[in-house]
């Protein structure tokens, strides 16, 4: 046991409680007055053979108006679209005067040494935690 | 001797002599663990007693897989919070001359209660956490079962609450920090 358990146990000692013949008395009246509550169990349901056939009927028939609906309500078909809707554009060459810049490279080795720290401060915490518990 | 699930299935029968022999031995425990969660000692007993009579009521729902200390300490959790979510007086503002009942309770002792500490220092359920572990003896698992959370919240809030308290103990004792066996042993 180390120090700090020890201390915390030996202080827990230190608190001084007592149970009063007056609360135990009490306690007994107020225990003899209640019964505890009975076990119960899930309540069964018990339907009978005819209720399972007519909701599996209610349910088929209704499967069946649905799709009747569905298909009554059916949009007309498209024409298609026999006619290009624009002309191609020929895009101008620009000749463009431009360097590739490297700005995110540092951010990168930013966000990887943090990772890095992240995972050593993770791998501490367990090994702590598993020596501790 | 009759063994605690035989008193166990006597008191869900209504025996309440089984009941009583039975948490006859948890009443000191669980009303020390009152005291440092309510602001008199007064509201201790009645949560103790609370906590007593709900158990009997609702010994059915008692899981033998579990303990029946955790089962025990779950319920007596819960009363203190609602006991204490009925008070005005919150326990860290407990002035010196407006004394909680574990400042009565612990007046004799030639130094600070660590307890006493504690309380000023850490959350509610921090505070829970660590009597559990330390003066219960429960497992991190029992004690996230009594505190509704996860393994893992209990280990980091237990890890959190012991750096707490030894700095709190390495000012006391004003010497270098304090560090337990285990972190010694794996440093």
């Amino acid at each position: 046991m180390d120090k700090l358990a020890k201390r915390l146990r030996d202080d827990a000692e230190q608190i001084d409680v007592f149970i009063s013949p007056e609360m135990d008395e009490r306690l007994r009246a107020s225990l003899t007055g209640i019964r505890p509550e009975p076990e119960t169990a899930p309540a069964k349901a018990l339907r009978p053979f005819s209720w399972w056939w007519g909701s599996s009927l209610t349910g088929v028939a209704a499967a069946m108006v649905v799709l009747a609906v569905v298909n009554l309500q059916a949009p007309a078909p498209v024409p298609a679209i026999t006619e290009p809707a624009y002309e191609p554009f020929a895009m101008p060459s620009i000749p463009w005067r431009a360097e590739t810049a490297l700005l995110t490279s540092p951010l990168e080795q930013e966000f990887e040494d943090l990772q890095s720290d992240i995972r050593k401060a993770e791998e501490a915490l367990r090994q702590e935690l598993d020596a501790i518990f | 001797m009759i063994s605690e699930l035989a008193q166990i299935e006597a008191a869900k029968k209504g025996s309440v002599e089984a009941f009583t022999s039975l948490v006859n031995g948890y009443r000191p425990g669980l009303l020390r663990f009152l005291v440092t969660r309510t602001s008199t000692y007064a509201d201790a007993e009645d949560a103790l007693q609370d906590t007593l009579i709900n158990a009997y009521r609702y010994l059915h729902s008692y899981d033998s897989r579990w303990r029946f200390s955790t089962w025990l300490y779950r319920i007596a959790v819960n009363n203190a919070a609602n006991i204490r979510r009925d008070d005005t007086v919150e326990l860290g503002d407990l002035g010196s001359e407006e004394r909680g009942p574990l400042e009565h309770c612990v007046a004799a002792a030639d130094r600070e209660n660590l307890w006493l500490s504690a309380r000023s220092l850490l959350s509610d359920e921090a505070y829970a956490a660590m009597w559990l572990r330390y003066v219960e003896d429960m497992s991190v698992k029992d004690i996230s079962a009594v505190l509704e959370r996860s393994v893992s919240w209990t280990k980091v809030n237990l890890l959190r609450a012991r750096r707490l308290l030894e700095a709190k103990l390495s000012n006391e004792t004003g010497g270098s920090p304090m560090k337990s066996e285990n972190s010694e042993a794996h440093g």
